[in-house]
């Protein structure tokens, strides 16, 4: 109220406020996701697991004198990324809802779409610093099995399939992301996302991939890790080296448009319309 | 400032809000009344658009609220003060949105003095706070980005004596320096001390508005004046010989005339008076009597005069029962 007069304008002077700028709407959500308990708790269980599967790979690997490379280090190392990070990625979503908070955010930024974006942004850079350190800690765990046992170093870690299972854990985390948008909901998209990326996967497709010949033709057209598994492991879900051909190509595209694609697309419509409670 | 333009908002067949318009101006603070679930809550959100409009439009300053360029910067709102994360601190949630909002950090400081948390309540999470305390920090964040207009939702609510008092001066002082204040409540008297306009709102339509005296003069039973006199027999021929209705209404009189009207018979016949007011419904039974359409909810007996009305029963709460924005977790 800086500009006191006898007759109050009737007109907001909207001149001198220009719109928030996304960076700005990045750092706050950046700083809502590490500010609460859940948030901090859920970075040190991360880092712990991911320290306590560098010292189990280092343990077992000294006791048995048993030959790792740098390839089966990487997968070790992605078990706990994709474990808990996802959660991030629905929470920074559905916490909005659970604890009503969007409400403030969407009247300070009636753009909705802007600040689910910047909600994007914000937990895909925290995705990306995660592995980053998952894969410095997973150098330095060949480095340390290389000293325990004295056998020689192995880098034998592909670049093309080291970038394709960092693009596989940002898709299952988009899909975190996306399932969280459509159902605004925590436990029900947590529970939802771990039963389709991980359950599925190991309790019933990995067993009908074994047995039924025509699993191997159709679940790669139903399961983003079975569709990626050639791109980023160089082996098909069994184990058995396979060549990438453009099926692969097609296969993850598809069904990265099913599981992230559909989802993302229905739960920012919901969002830009739903009625904020 | 405010400008609602034939405002509704239907949910499937019930209709929350039903073709509302009004205007609030600056540096007034208009007071928006009604009983539960009467679409006051609906009206605001639509206002900073969190519920989407099924007809008509509210702008703010000539621009609707999503075209306003960081909005929290003109327009500050308090429509849930427990809308908010449960395990972040006072602190914290203002801190979110001075940054939102770009402002120095001092400025968070500032307004948890303005509203009297100190540093160590500050320091507590939300799920401590008490509801005076949530009141306090949500009209410290919509006091936050020094907005022109303000829009609280029930603001006094849970707040003490002492707190009620305090949010009267702060939205009195704001309005005096040109701010633009608009204020909800379903408690008539939080809101007659210092609104300079009201605007009753039962079954999501405008019933009355203005300020207290015009709504007071439009009031049914305006014109009737209640009388006492030591003598009420002979005060009361005397009225009839003036040309005035009059029956006797427990242990005094009602005169259809004005009080003015009865005041100067009393003078010319003599008549000692003991007792001389308006027969006009309170504001408050106004209020009840406008807002109050179905039987159930009507007060007995009308227009309250009587020395003792019988209790009415707690008129049921007729919340709208809205289909939810989504399932909450």
């Amino acid at each position: 109220m800086s500009t006191a007069s006898m007759v109050p304008p009737a007109t907001l002077d909207v001149a001198s406020t220009p719109r928030t700028p996304f960076v700005r709407l990045v750092q706050v959500e950046w700083r809502k996701m590490v500010d609460t308990r859940s948030g901090f708790w859920l970075l040190t269980i991360t880092a712990g697991l991911l320290a306590l599967v560098m010292a189990l790979i280092v343990l077992v690997v000294g006791l048995n004198d048993f030959q790792v490379d740098a390839r089966g280090i990487s997968q070790g190392m992605t078990i706990p990324v994709s474990l808990l990070l996802p959660v991030f990625a629905i929470l920074i979503v559905t916490s909005e809802w659970s604890q009503r908070t969007a409400l403030t955010s969407f009247t300070l930024e009636p753009h909705r779409s802007r600040v689910v974006l910047a909600k994007l942004v914000a937990v895909t850079t925290l995705a990306v610093c995660t592995i980053a350190v998952a894969f410095v800690l997973g150098a330095l765990t060949n480095v340390l099995c290389a000293a325990v046992t004295g056998n020689p170093l192995e880098w034998n870690l592909d670049g093309s399939e080291l970038v394709w299972l960092v693009i596989q854990q940002m898709l299952f985390f988009a899909m975190g992301f996306a399932f969280g948008m459509l159902l605004l909901n925590t436990p029900g998209a947590i529970a939802i996302y771990y039963v389709i990326a991980l359950m599925l996967p190991l309790m019933v497709w990995g067993t009908l991939y074994a047995i039924f010949d025509w699993a191997k033709d159709v679940l790669p057209w139903v399961d983003l890790g079975f569709a990626m598994a050639p791109l980023s492991t160089g082996a098909d879900p069994l184990g058995r080296p396979v060549d990438v051909e453009a099926v692969t190509y097609v296969q993850t595209a598809f069904t990265a448009l099913v599981w992230v694609g559909v989802p993302v697309a229905l739960g920012m419509w919901r969002i830009l319309r739903a009625e904020v409670k | 400032m405010i400008t609602v333009d034939r405002l509704t908002k239907t949910y499937g067949g019930f209709t929350a809000v039903d073709d509302v318009s009004f205007a609030c101006q600056p540096g007034r603070v208009t007071g928006f009344l009604g009983p539960n679930g009467a679409g006051k809550t609906t009206t605001m959100r639509v206002m900073v658009g969190l519920t989407p409009a099924t007809h008509g439009q509210v702008t703010i300053g000539g621009l609707k609220y999503h075209d306003i360029p960081n909005p929290g910067r003109h327009v500050g709102s308090l429509l849930d003060a427990s809308a908010q994360h449960a395990g972040r601190t006072g602190r914290e949630i203002l801190t979110l949105g001075a940054q939102t909002m770009g402002l120095p950090k001092d400025r968070v400081d500032e307004m948890l003095a303005l509203v009297g948390l100190t540093e160590t309540e500050a320091k507590r999470r939300l799920r401590n706070y008490s509801l005076g305390m949530r009141q306090r920090l949500g009209i410290a964040h919509a006091l936050l980005g020094d907005p022109a207009v303000l829009i609280l939702d029930e603001p006094a609510n849970g707040l003490d004596p002492a707190g009620i008092r305090w949010m009267r001066g702060l939205l009195k002082g704001y309005a005096d320096r040109g701010g633009t204040v608009l204020l909800s409540s379903h408690l008539l008297h939080e809101v007659e001390q210092i609104a300079d306009e009201m605007i009753l709102i039962g079954h999501g339509r405008i019933v009355a508005q203005g300020d207290r005296n015009t709504l007071l003069s439009n009031a049914e039973g305006a014109t009737t004046t209640l009388v006492t006199s030591l003598d009420n027999q002979t005060f009361s021929e005397a009225l009839t010989k003036a040309g005035y209705v009059v029956d006797p209404v427990g242990e005094g009189l009602r005169v259809h005339a004005t009080s003015e009207q009865v005041g100067r018979a009393a003078l010319e016949a003599g008549a000692v008076l003991t007792d001389l007011r308006s027969g006009g419904a309170g504001l408050e039974d106004l209020f009840l009597e406008l807002t109050s359409t179905t039987q159930r909810d009507a007060v007995p007996g009308g227009p309250v005069h009587e020395h003792m009305p019988a209790l009415p029963p707690m008129p049921p709460v007729d919340s709208p029962t809205a289909p939810t924005g989504g399932p909450h977790a």
